[in-house]
Formats: structure tokens, sequence, C-alpha cells
């Protein structure tokens, strides 16, 4: 299945960034056949800060704002909802409090101040954002990876995933009122980003993915003492989840939440876990280059909150199991002869997609003189937040932060 | 599984370590706090990053509140108001109006996660700050610093 | 003779101020007059028992008026309520100049003034019309929702043809109707007269005509449509309904019947959204715990148990208490709503918000208190009236037999949530229209100074009337429900049941809150400090007027819980979404509104047809028949 993952103009013509069997194509727009055959194409080319912006009417209808400074969300970002008493008509985003400009703080950047810029655009993906970057910058030099870099920018990435899933988890735990389950989700996510600090030397995995490169290791010693925290970690958060599972309140609560239809997801372009949950399974997994042993791609029917968490816990006890194996053996790693390395171009232009926890994050480079003359990012968020006002339709209050917590999207991923 | 009370004691997550804070905290102006601390968290421009170091800091691991330490929901409610990055340009009227719910007496503790990005707007003028950390903390050192901010200003 | 000369000057007095009508001030100052001398006829009636006037109409009927105890104090009722309306006139009658609302005012005043005095059946039905077209008048002054006036009128009608069967009735079985022979009216005559009076009352489901008040009359129509003439209602049914023996299969039906009325009316005010719709329906509702009073009053008069004979006494002072309650708090419900709605210029709740800053103090403090009356807050004499139908419910296990603790039982039920749903929605009066943010809205400037000075005055009264509970019970004619208990000296307490039921003492409560609130008070004072205003806080903007909650939504979530009752349907075209609800019980009167409709536009196409052949033919069937009655008759 292909991805359309963002639209960008560049002189007179218009280009798309698509995922195609697991790899990242630059393509030119074809107008109408496009449309036909990407229903996110409308959605991606007017990109707007203001999401769903048409307000309802109605004799006793009001706009109830949310945000954007409120503790439930704590990020900057609004929610206009429209209702006439408990149920949302409409949900209007309003992306622009975060709106950081980062595609041009990063233009003008060499390329490897724009892979450390770009792992500030959200620092929950750091690394997907970094390794999207640095792809799409390898491209336009003209050079691939070698084995080492490659093979741990996958095991950073399962890392990620891991902590992310997790906050995704305990977020929905403790919007059910899951006090105690909440808590020790809690614990393993602080846990995480522990064993975070100690594979990577930064707790959320910035500052180590470059250019065909990799700025901080891990000695033997300390990859066992990993190795054992994830056995740990996935051993409680099963025990965990699947005592979770066995309260009626907390699955009636998520069940037939924010219910999206596989069209639906289709048409808004998701990737990742909430596209997965509807049923459908995109290839994701390939991105980044390097997978030992191959992670199975997790999918559920329903398309509701519950499903997306399932999707969720499913990935995580994975790639923990994925990252025991693969840390394992990475000390038997062995660079590419460095002889076979080619010469790299001072310009010319490269794409990449890498698998963020949410799902697919694009970057499209521009490269003259070792600089950045354009660059433009697709974030998983942004179709994520369109994904999110349409499943607010129609549910009551209360389920609010059932529908959006069950994404994983941020104001600060969308906005950019 | 075991059952809850059994399973989450046998666990002993809470660290026993002393927090040391990274910056001088200073005095909050006619502060009358006694034995707890109630901060309002803004995201005015982060990178989440600090939003995150936020939700990792109410974890089991560091118990805030047996210091006293409790975050609000409302700035009404709180003494310390906690800002976390270089505010966006749309951010700085609710920003203001923020500090204008605080009741007074108040502090402002400011987490500058891009310290070198001068592209990014600065604070103007912002009242009782008491201080200032560059860069993202660690929860241990954010701890140290709201511990620091209780024992300051107790009276 | 001095009860005579009053009563004359009074009619005088009213007669002249209908014929004055078009010297607008001169009308409502004769009004206040005449309500004065009304007053004061009601107080004399305390002490005499009688006709004072008799006129024979014709051999075997006559005209009788006199004054007695009850009399006397529904007079006085009447009588400070329209003392306050005519006050309010003066001012407000500068919005409403036409002369119909002034001449209907004062000769629907006489016609009530009429029903008070008569002392037989014919009496009060000649009052009962000349009030119900006198109103009926009042309400056309706007020129405009005729069809809601002739709704009324054909209500009117239908109350006044049950009147009048049940009267003859009365004649058939006792050859009289004079009040002296109620006794021996007989069960026709009881069950056509309760109609009758029902129907005036607003009992469900004979509560069509409400939806009148809420077209375009003027305020002061709407006030005297919905205090005064179903106090009427309540009047006969108090006169009559007592004095028939063996009446308790009819007592337990006007329970239920009352309590199902207080229900509803309850119900539908919740989903009420226009400003007044919601008091039309706190009308039904009242008056629907009215008649639960009257029906237990009734069913346990004459009884020789002392506990039951207790409990009589007990109902029949709630039905008063809450006539009087609901008399002076309607009406200045009515009174205030009309002060904001004129100023404002608005038709709904959520447009006619914020009156205490955008209009003003008193009509915003006449809504709360108003609204806190109706919705049983202590001390105000609403609560009194609300505690006193409860109280009479919970004792109903005295009365043997299986049917009526059933029956007592569902009247309960439904009252005490008739109470509850009636303070949800005054709560979203008080809410909204008195103490909500104004959003910058202006009210125009009018002349105030009288609106404002009854406004106070039946403030005041209320508040004086819940404290001073005890003279209230005493002018009512029950010195054996007061008494004290507990530390509260004797006669501040009402007592509901005789032994020890239930025991409550408004004006104890109001002397507690007075000196409890000393200390809080010197606390306040002592510490005051800077105050510092903000904004309300949502989300770091200020609340811009279309992010503030409406009023529908408030509803929205009981309107939701009720959709089978309320059949809430939920319409959407596009970006535009909105709720509709029903009040079912109207149905069979919109249906039957329309087939008369249809009917008299048949007719009238048949018979009117514009054709001078058919014209001739009904002359000539007109001739033929004064032809042939002429020759019958000789």
């Amino acid at each position: 299945m292909n991805i359309l993952i963002g639209v960008l103009q560049r002189e007179e013509n218009e280009y798309l960034v698509v995922l195609k069997d697991g790899k990242a194509c630059l393509d030119l727009s074809t107008g109408e056949s496009t449309e036909k055959e990407y229903p996110n194409y409308p959605l991606l080319k007017d990109r707007n800060l203001l999401i769903k912006g048409d307000p309802v009417s109605g004799y006793g209808v009001f706009r109830f704002r949310y945000g954007p400074v409120t503790s439930g969300l704590r990020e900057a970002g609004s929610f206009s909802l429209y209702t006439y008493g408990e149920k949302i008509l409409h949900a209007t985003i309003d992306l622009n409090w975060k709106h950081r400009e980062m595609e041009e703080s990063m233009t003008g950047k060499n390329s490897h101040d724009a892979v450390t810029l770009s792992e500030k655009v959200c620092s929950n993906f750091a690394v997907s954002h970094s390794v999207a970057c640095s792809i799409a910058i390898e491209n336009a030099m003209g050079i691939r990876a070698n084995t080492i870099v490659r093979n741990w920018r996958t095991v950073l990435i399962e890392a990620e995933r891991i902590y992310n899933h997790l906050h995704v988890i305990y977020k929905l735990a403790s919007a059910a009122a899951q006090k105690v389950l909440a808590s020790h989700l809690s614990a393993l996510f602080e846990e995480s980003l522990r064993i975070n600090k100690a594979l990577s030397g930064s707790r959320y995995l910035m500052g180590i993915n470059q250019i065909n490169h990799v700025n901080f290791l891990p000695d033997f010693s300390t990859i066992k003492k990993i190795i054992s925290d994830y056995q740990n970690l996935s051993i409680h958060f099963e025990k965990l989840y699947k005592h979770s599972l066995s309260n009626p309140n907390f699955l009636d609560r998520l069940h037939h939440a924010g219910m999206l239809s596989r069209n639906q997801a289709l048409s808004l372009g998701l990737s990742g876990p909430s596209l997965r949950a509807c049923g459908l399974k995109d290839n994701l997994n390939g991105t980044t280059g390097e997978h030992l042993i191959s992670l199975p791609v997790v999918t559920q029917q329903e398309g509701d909150s519950l499903a997306r968490m399932e999707t969720r816990a499913e990935e995580l006890v994975n790639s923990c199991q994925f990252l025991i194996d693969h840390l394992k053996v990475s000390d038997i790693w062995d660079a590419d002869s460095e002889a076979e390395r080619p010469e790299t171009k001072s310009q010319g232009e490269g794409v990449g997609i890498s698998h963020s926890p949410s799902g697919a994050v694009g970057y499209y480079v521009l490269l003259r003189d070792n600089r950045v003359l354009h660059l433009r990012m697709f974030t998983p968020s942004y179709p994520g937040m369109h994904a999110v006002s349409e499943a607010l339709k129609e549910q009551v209050f209360t389920d609010f932060p059932f529908v959006y917590d069950s994404f994983g999207v941020h104001f600060t991923d969308a906005a950019c | 599984m075991n059952w809850w009370p059994i399973y989450g004691l046998k666990r002993r997550l809470t660290e026993r370590t002393a927090y040391g804070s990274p910056v001088t905290v200073g005095r909050i102006p006619a502060s009358r706090f006694g034995r707890s601390l109630f901060v309002y968290v803004i995201d005015v421009g982060s990178s989440n990053a600090l939003n995150f170091e936020i939700d990792a800091l109410e974890s089991p691991q560091y118990n805030i509140h047996r210091f006293g330490i409790y975050m609000t929901d409302s700035p009404r409610h709180a003494d310390v108001l906690l800002i976390l990055g270089r505010p966006v340009k749309a951010m700085i009227g609710p920003l203001e109006e923020t500090i204008d719910q605080i009741p007074r007496p108040f502090g402002i503790i400011v987490l500058d996660d891009c310290p070198d990005n001068s592209a990014r707007l600065h604070y103007a003028d912002l009242p009782n700050v008491i201080a200032e950390f560059k860069g993202v903390p660690d929860p241990s050192q954010l701890l140290g610093i709201l511990i620091n901010c209780l024992s300051v200003n107790r009276k | 003779m001095i009860t005579q000369a009053e009563f004359g000057l009074a009619v005088i007095l009213f007669l002249s101020g209908a014929l004055l009508s078009s010297h607008r001030k001169a009308t409502y100052i004769l009004a206040f007059a005449a309500s004065v001398l009304v007053l004061l006829l009601g107080v004399a009636g305390f002490t005499s028992n009688g006709t004072f006037w008799q006129y024979t109409l014709l051999p075997g009927i006559s005209l009788r008026l006199g004054l007695d105890r009850l009399s006397g104090i529904f007079m006085v009722m009447a009588a400070v309520v329209w003392i306050a309306l005519a006050l309010y006139s003066l001012d407000y009658s500068r919005l409403y100049p036409h002369k119909s609302l002034s001449a209907g005012f004062n000769i629907s005043l006489l016609g009530m003034l009429w029903i008070l005095t008569a002392r037989d059946g014919f009496t009060l039905m000649i009052g009962w019309e000349v009030m119900t077209v006198a109103a009926f008048v009042m309400m056309l002054a706007s020129g405009k929702y005729y069809q809601q006036s002739f709704r009324f009128l054909a209500f009117g009608e239908f109350s006044f043809i049950f009147l009048l069967i049940g009267f003859a009735a009365m004649y058939i079985s006792s050859g009289s109707i004079s009040f002296e022979h109620i006794q021996r009216g007989g069960m026709l005559f009881m069950v056509f007269v309760s109609l009758g009076f029902i129907i005036k009352m607003d009992i469900v489901p004979f509560h069509g005509w409400m939806s009148g008040i809420y077209g375009e009359i003027p305020d002061t129509a709407a006030a005297v449509l919905s205090a005064p003439v179903t106090l009427m209602g309540v009047y006969g049914l108090e006169r009559i309904i007592p004095a028939i023996p063996n009446s308790e299969a009819w007592s337990l039906v006007l329970i239920v019947l009352g309590a199902i009325s207080a229900f509803w009316g309850g119900l539908q005010a919740v989903a009420a959204n226009k400003v007044r719709l919601l008091p039309a329906y706190s009308t039904i509702e009242n008056n629907g715990m009215i008649l639960t009073a009257i029906g237990f009053y009734t069913i346990s008069k004459g009884s020789i148990d002392p506990s039951l004979h207790y409990l009589s006494l007990f109902a029949q002072a709630a039905s008063l208490v809450l006539a009087l309650s609901h008399t002076l708090s309607k009406t200045l419900l009515f009174m205030s709503l009309g002060h904001a709605k004129e100023a404002y210029n608005v038709h709904t709740i959520d447009e006619a918000r914020g009156v205490w800053s955008g209009v003003g103090k008193t009509p915003a403090l006449g809504i709360v208190i108003a609204a806190l009356s109706f919705s049983a807050f202590p001390p105000l004499i609403g609560f009194v009236g609300e505690w006193m139908i409860l109280e009479t419910i919970f004792q109903s296990y005295k009365f043997p037999g299986a049917a009526t603790a059933f029956f007592a039982a569902i009247s309960g039920v439904l009252t005490a949530m008739a109470i509850g749903l009636i303070s949800f929605a005054m709560i979203k009066l008080i809410g909204y229209t008195a103490l909500g943010y104004d959003h910058g809205r202006k009210s125009q400037p009018m002349a105030k100074t009288w609106m404002r000075i009854t406004e106070t005055s039946l403030q005041l009264l209320i508040i004086a009337c819940g404290i001073g509970l005890p003279a209230v019970i005493l002018f009512f004619g029950y010195p054996e429900l007061l008494s004290g208990l507990l530390g509260v000296p004797k006669p501040l307490a009402l007592v509901s049941g005789q032994p020890l039921f239930g025991i409550i003492s408004p004006t104890f409560i109001a002397i507690i809150m007075l000196i409890l609130i000393i200390i809080p008070i010197l606390v306040f004072i002592a510490n005051r400090k800077a105050v510092r205003k903000v904004h309300s806080w949502n989300g770091g903007i200020p609340l811009d007027e279309q992010e503030f909650f409406t009023a529908q939504a408030y509803s929205q979530i009981l309107e939701h819980i009720l959709r089978k009752v309320y059949r809430t349907r939920e319409v959407s075209l596009g970006m535009h979404r909105r709720i509709e609800v029903e009040d079912i019980l109207l149905r069979p009167i919109r249906s039957f509104t329309k087939l008369v409709q249809k009917l008299g536009e048949g007719e009238a196409l048949v018979i009117m047809n514009g054709k001078i052949s058919a014209y001739v033919t009904y002359i000539l069937i007109l001739f033929v028949l004064a032809f042939v009655i002429g020759v019958i008759v000789m």
C-alpha cells in the first residue's frame, strides 16, 4: 500500500513524497490522477494551521474553547469544541500556538546543524526526525549510511517507540481514572527513560544520530545491563497490561470511543498505529533499512481507542523483544568496508522517511554547497490532528481524553 | 498477578536520594509558604522534552507529593509558575494573562530549552523570576530546584 | 353599611377607570384606589359574615353578594397583587398605551371582585364571564397574536360551560344555587364545577391556553392571567369542594391530577427557553400542588380521628400558603421579567442575560427572590408552601384504605420530582437572566420609578411573609398549627402533624442567620484587602460571548436523559445544528385547533361563498323561520 506523506512545491512543479514498498520516493504530481490515487492529497496540499476551522451555527450552539493554556493538554494548542450541551458536534484545532517555524530555522544551516535542529522539532520523536532528516541529506549527498549506523538507528528508533507507547498507555490509564495502573505505568515510563540514558547518554536519545555517524556507543557491560532492564520492563508491562484488561470499566471507557473507519483513515492519510488499528497494514518497518529479525506488523480491526491502545501494547512488547535480541548481537556488527565509500556530493535533493511511534515522518532536503537550501518536513501529527478532529464528532465531552490521547499526536509535532 | 497493594509495595519504587539544585533559587518577595509548594506548568513553545520530563517527574520514583510539591490545574491555585520553553509570539498574550491570574505573592521558574537559539524570542520583563535553567533538566535536577525553592522560601 | 359603601365605591372606581382608558395614568390610579378599597373590604370580611347586597333578577333567581372569612382571605391576597400591578402599570403602560389594556385591566379586576363576593352560582358565573372576556380584551392590546388570545377565550368559555352545567345540576338536585346549599349539590355538580375551576387553574391537560402567554402580550396582562385569574380557580375549589360530603373518590382524582400537573409543569419548565414560557409552566406546577393540597384537605375533612382532623387543617393551610406564595412570587417574577424584557427588547432567556448589571439591581433582585421562592429556599414563603405540601403527603399513611395510600404515594413521587425540576428551571433563570454576564448589552432607558417601588415592595413582602410565617398562619385562621419546640418559643414554629410529625420555623431560621452572619461580617471588615479583578480563566484568553454556555445547553442534559418524554430531536442541516423538544400534552389541543380551523374555513367557503343567490336564500329561510316561530308562540 502506498501512502502519500507530503506535497511540496518546487519551482513550478509539484512533487509528492510517497512511501512505496517501504522506501521513500519523490514523484512528480499529475494533478487529477494524484487525487484519485491518494485520497489525502487535498489535505496535504493545503496545509493549514487551523484544522477544520468552519464554525457550527444553531440555536443553543456555543463554542467551548479548551486551551491554549490548560493543565489537561499542557502543550500550547487549543480545541474549539462546538456543542449544544453534552455532545461535541465539531472540533476545530488551532496549531498556531506552537508554530515555531522550524523549517525556516533549519534552512541555511549546514547539514550537521540541520540534523541537530531536527531533533528539536519534537523531542519525543527526536530519533525519528533526525533519522528521516539524515537519510534525506544522505540521499542528497548520494551516500548510504554504513551498517553500524543503520543498525544503531534501528535500535534507537525502537527504543523511542517503547517509551512513547508507554506514555500513551499511561495517559489513557490516567484518563480512565485507573490510578494504580497509571502509577505503575508511569514508573515503567520513567524506567524506560533511564534506560535511554544508559543506551545513548540522553534521556530522549538526542544528540546521537548524525549523518553517516553515531556519536555515542555504550560498552558491552552497559549493554548487558540494558538488556536485562528491557527484559524486566517487558515482563512487568505484560503483567500489568494483562491485568488491566480484566477490568471492565477500563475497557468500557475505551471501547467504541473515537471510532475511525478504514475509509476515513485512508482519506486522512494516517500511518502508524492509528492506521493499523483500523486493520490496514503499512510497511513503515523497512524505512530505516535494517532489521536482523523482521518486526511483525500488528493490526487490530475496530479502529477505536481500545484498538489503538492494543496495537501499541503489542508493538511495545515486540519492540522490547527485538531490542533484546538485537543488542545481544550488537558486538558483532561490522562497518561496511571504508574503501567502498562513494564520493559525497555537496548538492542534490533527497527524501527520507522514518517510522516514528505515531506514523511516518518525512523530510525533503535540497542541498547546495553542503548547506540546506530548501527543507520541508511532513510530520505524522498533522494528519493525526485531522483524525482527532474527525474522531471527536458525536462524542461526549467525557470521552475527549480517550480520543485525543489514543492517537499519540502532539501539537509540537503538528505545528513544527 | 498479586493483589495490587502487595505488588506495589514489593516494587519499592520510590528513590531515597537527596536532590540537589543545579541553580540557585531566589526568594519570592513577601512569601508566606509553609510546607507545600503548588506549581502551575505552562508550555509556551517548548520542544516537548520538557513536557515529558514533567510527566516523568510525577512518577513514583520521584514521588513529589512526599515533599509537599503539587501540580495545580489552574494558575489561580499556584504559588510558582513553571514556564517551559521560549515563547512563540502567539503565546505571549496568554502568558501575560496567566501571570495576571496568579495570586500574589508568587514566583516564576523558567526552563529555557534552546538557550543557543538566538532566533527565538526571549522573555521580556517577567516579574518575580526566582530561577532560570538553560537546557532540559533531568527530573532529579528539576526536583532539586523545586525542593530548594521550598526551603528558601519557608518562613 | 360601610361594606356596601366600600363595595359600591370600588365598583364605580373600576368602571370609571375603564371608561377613562384613554387617560393612561388616570385609569391606573383609579384601579389602585379601587384595589385599596378591595383590600379594606377583605379585611372587613374577617369579622363579618353574610350577604350585604341582594337583587332579584327573575322569580327564583336573585343575585347575592356577601363576605366571609374565605372571601376575605382571597380578597386580601388578590388586592395586594392588584395594587402592585396598578402602580407598576403607571410606568409600564408607557410601552403599551393601548386603551384595551387599561380598560381590560380594570374590568377583569372588577370581574374578580364580583367572583370573590358572590354568594351563589349565578353571580359567580357573571363575574367569571366578565373576568374572562376582560382578560381576553387585555390580551389583544398588542394587536397581534390573535390565535393565542382566541385559544384563551375558548378555554375560558369551556370553563364557563362546565360551571353552567355544574350549577344547573345543582339546581336540579337541590332547587337552589346559593352557596349555603352546596352540600346538597350531588356528584354531577361536584365533577363539572371542579372541571370548570380546574381549567382556569391550568391543570394538565387543560393547560393549552397557557401558550398564549408567551406571545407578545404585555407583561401586566401575563401577570394578571397567571396569578389572580388562576387564584379564582383556587377560590372556587376551596369554597365548593370541601363542602360536599362523600367526595373521597373525587378527591383522590384531584390529588393525582394535581401531582401529575405539578410534575408536568416542572418538566416543561426545564426545557423552556423563552423568558415567559418558564414562568407559565411554573404556574401550572404550583397550581398542581395547590390542587393536591385541596384534595388532601377534602379527603381528611370531617374525620373523627384527631390526627386526621389536624391534617385537614394543615392541608387547607398548605393550599392557602401555596396560593399566597404563588400569587406574590409569580406577580413579582412577571413584573421583573417584564422590566428586563422591555429594557433589552428580547424574547429568550439566553438573550436576556445579565439583568443585574445590564438593566438594574431591582429587577434582578426581583427575579432572584421570586425564583428562590419557587425553588423552596428558606426562609421565603415558597419554601413554607412546598414543605407543607410534602409533609401533607408524607402523612398520608394515616388514611385507612389501600387506594388512598397508593395514590398518595404516586402523588408524593410526582410532587417531589416536580419541586426538583422547578428548582433546576429557576436556577436557569437566576443564573442566566438575573445574575449572568451581560456581554455589554445595553438596556433602553425607560421610566421605572413605580416599577422599582412595586418590585421592591413585593420582594419585601415575600421575605416578610416567610419570616413572619406565624402572622400569616394566624391571618389564615389556624392558630392550632403553631407551637413551640426545642428552644423555639411558641408560636414561632409550624407543626405539621399531631402527634408531632414535622416542624419548621422560618422566623427562627432568619433570626439564626442574622446572628450567625455577624461574625463573618466582622471578620471580613477587619481583613479587607485590596481586591484585584481579573477576567474569568479560560485557557489564557478572555472569554467572548460565543464561548459562554448557553441556557439551552444547560437544559440539554435533562432533555437528553428524558428524551422519550420530551420527544427530543436533533436537527442537522450541514453546519447548522439544533435540538427540538415538544410538550406532547399540547398535541391534542393543536390537532383540535387545526380541526376547528379547517371546519371553520370549510364552512365559511361553503356558506359565505359570495353568490347573491345563496344570500337571498338565507334571507328567505330566516323569514320563513321567523314566521313559523311567531306562529308557534302565538
